[in-house]
C-alpha cells in the first residue's frame, strides 16, 4: 500500500540518496486500509521534509514538516486541517496537491495512485484536484482578464473542445456570483471578495472532485467572509465537491467541516468528526486551542475554563524525545517526556450526537 | 464618570486624488480611566484613523484634523505643539501596532529599543534604562529576560515580538494604551496569552485601553464598552453586553451574525451564514448627507437615502445612528 519516494523535497540535492530498494525507512502502513467506495482521498503515512542548511561542513539536517500523517476524506464531505502556524497543515495540503514533493507515504485519489503518476499524467490528473489560495491579491495573474484566468485551466487540459470553453466559463461566472460584464475586467478592478470568487471559478472550471481550500477567507473582511463561505457550501452541494480545508479559524472550521484533524508540529494529535471534536475535545492541545478562541456566546464564555498554554512551539530541528506537546502541556506526566504517544482510536460511548471515529495521540486519554 | 480622554465632533479629512474625503466624520466618544473601549468595523471604516489622530500621527500633508477636539485630561491635543505631543506620546498615551514583525527596528537589540523610550521620556541613564528594560520584558513574561534583552528582533517569535511591543508601550506606564489589532498576526493560543497580559496590566496599573479589532469575539472577551464604526462614522455605541444582546443598528447586527462562532454546545443545525451583501463604500462616497450603509441594508427606506441618521439614545447609554433603531 505504502510506497517509498526518493528524497526530492530539496529538488536538486542528491547528497542524501534514498532509493526504494535499499532504504530501511520504507514504511508499511500501520492501518489496514478499509475498502470504502465512498473514500475519495486517502493519505497514508505521509511525510514531507525539507533540508535545513547548516554550516559549510555541518551535516545536512532535515526538518520533518509533515511527519507520518494519515487521513481519508469521503466524497462530498469536508475535512479540516487545523493547527497553529508551523504545524504543517499547509505543507500537508501542498503535498497532497503535489506542489511539494512527498518524502514517504501514499496518496490515492479515487483509484488513482497519485504519487505514481508521471509529470505529464499528473498535469492532466490535476483537473481532478484543484486549489483555492489564501491571498486573492497575489494568486491571480494581473495581466489577464478575469475570463482568461478562469479559462486557463481548461486550455491546458485539451480534453475539452475549444468551442465549449466560452460556455463553461460563462456558467462558472454565474455559479460563483459574478456578473457577465465583469468577465472583461482585470483583477485590480475587483474587490477582495470578488477576486476570491474568480479564484473559486478557476478551481471549479475543470470540474474537479477535490478542492483544497487553503485559508480561503482569512484575507477577507468579516462581512465578505460570510459571502464566500456560503458560496463554498452552495457549490459543494451543487457539484458534489469534496473539500480539504486548511484554516486556523476554528469558527470557520466549525461551520464548514464534517471532520477535523488537529495538527501539532507535523503530527495529527486528534482526529474526529465535527461534533465529537468541538463538544468533547480529548487532547490537551485541542482543549487549549478551543478554549483560547474568543467567542460572543456568553454561555460558552461562562462555562469554559480558559486553558492558557505557556511558551512557544519547540525547535522543530531538535524535537523532544517524548510527546511534542509535553513542554507546553498543562497535564504533562513522566511518560510524556520519554515516549511519543501514538494516534489511537478512542472509543467513546456513541452518543446520539457523535458519529464516526475519534482518534487521539495522548498518553493521558484512554 | 470623569473622562480621561474625550473626543468631540472629530472630523479628519484626507486629501485624495478625487478630492477631500472625511475619513472620520463627526465622531465623539469618551474613555474613562481603567476601562477598555473597543472599536469594531471592517477595514476602511476609520478605526485606525481614529487611533492615529489621538496619537497625533496622521500622515503629514495628506490627513488633517478639520474640526473637533481631542481632550486628554482637559488639554486639547489638536492644538498642542509637536514638542508637547512628543512628550505625551509614549509617556501618557502609547500604541501597539498590528504588525509585530515590522514595527521593531531590526538593527537594534530589543533592550536598546525599550531603553530608548525610558531615556527619552524618563531621563534615565543608560544603565538604569537597560535594567528597567529587562524588568519590563520579565513583566510581559518573556522567559529569561535578563539574557533576552540583548537579543535582536529576528531572534524572537511573533508572540514574543508583540510582547516586546507591549513592554515598550508600557515603559512609561501610560494612562491610555491604544492597541490596533494587536493579535491578528498571531495564533489563538498566543493571542490568549497577550489578552491575559493586557488584562493584568489594566488591573495593576489602571491603564485605559482602546482596542481596535474586527473580531466580535475579542470585543466580547476584552471590552467594557464598544463603538461600531462604518464609513468614518460612529453608527453604534454602548455597553458590550447590551450591544451584543440587542444591536440597534443593522450593520452591527450583520457583523455579529455573519461570523460562524464557537458556541457552548454545537449541534447538527448549520444554517447558511447571514450575509451583509456588498462592501464598504469608496472614499468618494464618504461625507454624503445620507446613510452610507443604505446600499447594503435590508431595511432601507426612502429617508435613509435623503438624510444622514442622527444619533438616537436608548437605555444604558446605547446609541444608534439608524432611522429605524426603534424597531430593531
Amino acid at each position: 500500500m505504502s510506497q517509498e519516494h526518493t528524497g526530492q523535497a530539496d529538488g536538486a540535492s542528491s547528497s542524501v540518496a534514498h532509493t526504494g530498494q535499499t532504504d530501511p525507512l520504507t514504511v508499511h502502513s500501520k492501518t489496514k486500509p478499509v475498502v470504502d467506495a465512498n473514500v475519495l482521498l486517502r493519505v497514508d503515512n505521509l511525510r514531507v521534509r525539507f533540508p535545513v542548511k547548516g554550516g559549510l561542513f555541518a551535516r545536512k539536517q532535515w526538518l520533518n514538516a509533515v511527519d507520518d500523517i494519515s487521513f481519508t476524506i469521503r466524497r462530498g464531505e469536508t475535512l479540516a486541517l487545523v493547527g497553529e502556524s508551523g504545524s504543517g497543515k499547509t505543507t500537508a495540503a501542498l503535498a497532497v496537491a503535489q506542489l511539494v514533493k512527498t518524502y514517504q507515504g501514499a496518496i490515492k485519489l479515487g483509484d488513482t495512485d497519485w504519487l505514481a503518476l508521471s509529470d505529464e499524467q499528473l498535469r492532466v490528473a490535476r483537473a481532478r484536484m484543484q486549489f483555492i489560495f489564501q491571498d486573492p491579491y497575489s494568486s491571480l495573474n494581473p495581466r489577464l482578464k478575469a475570463e482568461d484566468i478562469v479559462r486557463e485551466p481548461l486550455e491546458s487540459l485539451q480534453s475539452v473542445p475549444r468551442a465549449d470553453h466560452q460556455g463553461i466559463v460563462d456558467r462558472m461566472f454565474e455559479s460563483v456570483g459574478l456578473r457577465a460584464e465583469q468577465k472583461k475586467l482585470f483583477p485590480h478592478q475587483f474587490s477582495g471578495g470578488q477576486r476570491q470568487r474568480i479564484g473559486i471559478a478557476r478551481a471549479l472550471v475543470t470540474r474537479p472532485e477535490l478542492i483544497i481550500c487553503d485559508e480561503p477567507v482569512s484575507a477577507l473582511d468579516v462581512a465578505v467572509q460570510a459571502q464566500i463561505l456560503n458560496l463554498l457550501k452552495q457549490l459543494q452541494q451543487d457539484y458534489g465537491l469534496t473539500y480539504l480545508l486548511i484554516s486556523h479559524d476554528l469558527g470557520v472550521v466549525q461551520h464548514m467541516c464534517d471532520s477535523i484533524a488537529v495538527m501539532y508540529m507535523g503530527k495529527i494529535v486528534e482526529h474526529a468528526d465535527r461534533l465529537s471534536l468541538f463538544n468533547n475535545p480529548l487532547h490537551p492541545y485541542t482543549q487549549a486551542l478551543l478554549s483560547a478562541v474568543p467567542s460572543v456566546d456568553r454561555e460558552l464564555r461562562q462555562k469554559r475554563k480558559r486553558i492558557v498554554i505557556q511558551g512557544d512551539i519547540p525547535d522543530a530541528l531538535n524535537l523532544p524525545s517524548g510527546c511534542r506537546f509535553a513542554s507546553r502541556c498543562p497535564r504533562v506526566t513522566d511518560i510524556c517526556r520519554t515516549t511519543e504517544p501514538e494516534l489511537k482510536r478512542h472509543d467513546v460511548k456513541q452518543s446520539a450526537q457523535s458519529s464516526g471515529e475519534h482518534s487521539v495521540a495522548c498518553h493521558l486519554v484512554d | 464618570m470623569t473622562a480621561l480622554l474625550r473626543v468631540e465632533n472629530l472630523r479628519i479629512e484626507l486629501a485624495t486624488r478625487l478630492g477631500v474625503a472625511p475619513v472620520i466624520d463627526d465622531v465623539s466618544f469618551e474613555l474613562a480611566a481603567g476601562e477598555t473601549l473597543s472599536f469594531v468595523g471592517e477595514s476602511g471604516c476609520g478605526k485606525s484613523m481614529t487611533a492615529l489622530a489621538i496619537m497625533g500621527l496622521l500622515p503629514d500633508k495628506v490627513g488633517r484634523i478639520a474640526a473637533g477636539k481631542i481632550l486628554f485630561n482637559g488639554e486639547d491635543m489638536t492644538q498642542a505643539s509637536d514638542e508637547r505631543l512628543r512628550s505625551l506620546r509614549g509617556n501618557d498615551i502609547s500604541m501597539i501596532f498590528q504588525e509585530p514583525m515590522t514595527s521593531l527596528n531590526p538593527v537594534f537589540t530589543i533592550g536598546e529599543q525599550i531603553a530608548e523610550v525610558l531615556r527619552r521620556h524618563k531621563q534615565m541613564d543608560k544603565r538604569d534604562a537597560w535594567k528597567r528594560a529587562a524588568e519590563l520584558l520579565d513583566a510581559v513574561r518573556i522567559p529569561d529576560a535578563t539574557h533576552r534583552v540583548g537579543h535582536y528582533p529576528h531572534q524572537l517569535s511573533g508572540g514574543q515580538r508583540q510582547r516586546v511591543m507591549i513592554a515598550m508601550a508600557l515603559a512609561c506606564e501610560p494612562k491610555v494604551l491604544i492597541a490596533d489589532e494587536p493579535t491578528t498576526a498571531l495564533d489563538v493560543t498566543i493571542q490568549a496569552q497577550i489578552f491575559d497580559l493586557l488584562e493584568d496590566l489594566r488591573k495593576d496599573m489602571g491603564t485605559a485601553i482602546i482596542m481596535i479589532t474586527h473580531d466580535m469575539g475579542v470585543v466580547a472577551e476584552m471590552a467594557d464598552r464598544m463603538i461600531v464604526m462604518y464609513a468614518g462614522r460612529k453608527i453604534e455605541q454602548g455597553d458590550v453586553h447590551t450591544v451584543l444582546d440587542h444591536p440597534r443598528h443593522p450593520y452591527t447586527k450583520g457583523l455579529i451574525a455573519c461570523v460562524p462562532h464557537l458556541v457552548a454546545t454545537l449541534d447538527e443545525h448549520r444554517p447558511p451564514l447571514t450575509e451583509v451583501s456588498g462592501i464598504v463604500p469608496g472614499l468618494q462616497e464618504f461625507g454624503k448627507n445620507e446613510c452610507l450603509f443604505a446600499s447594503r441594508c435590508d431595511r432601507v427606506v426612502e429617508r435613509c437615502l435623503r438624510e444622514r441618521p442622527t444619533e438616537q439614545r436608548f437605555d444604558k447609554d446605547q446609541v444608534s445612528a439608524c432611522w429605524q433603531a426603534n424597531t430593531l
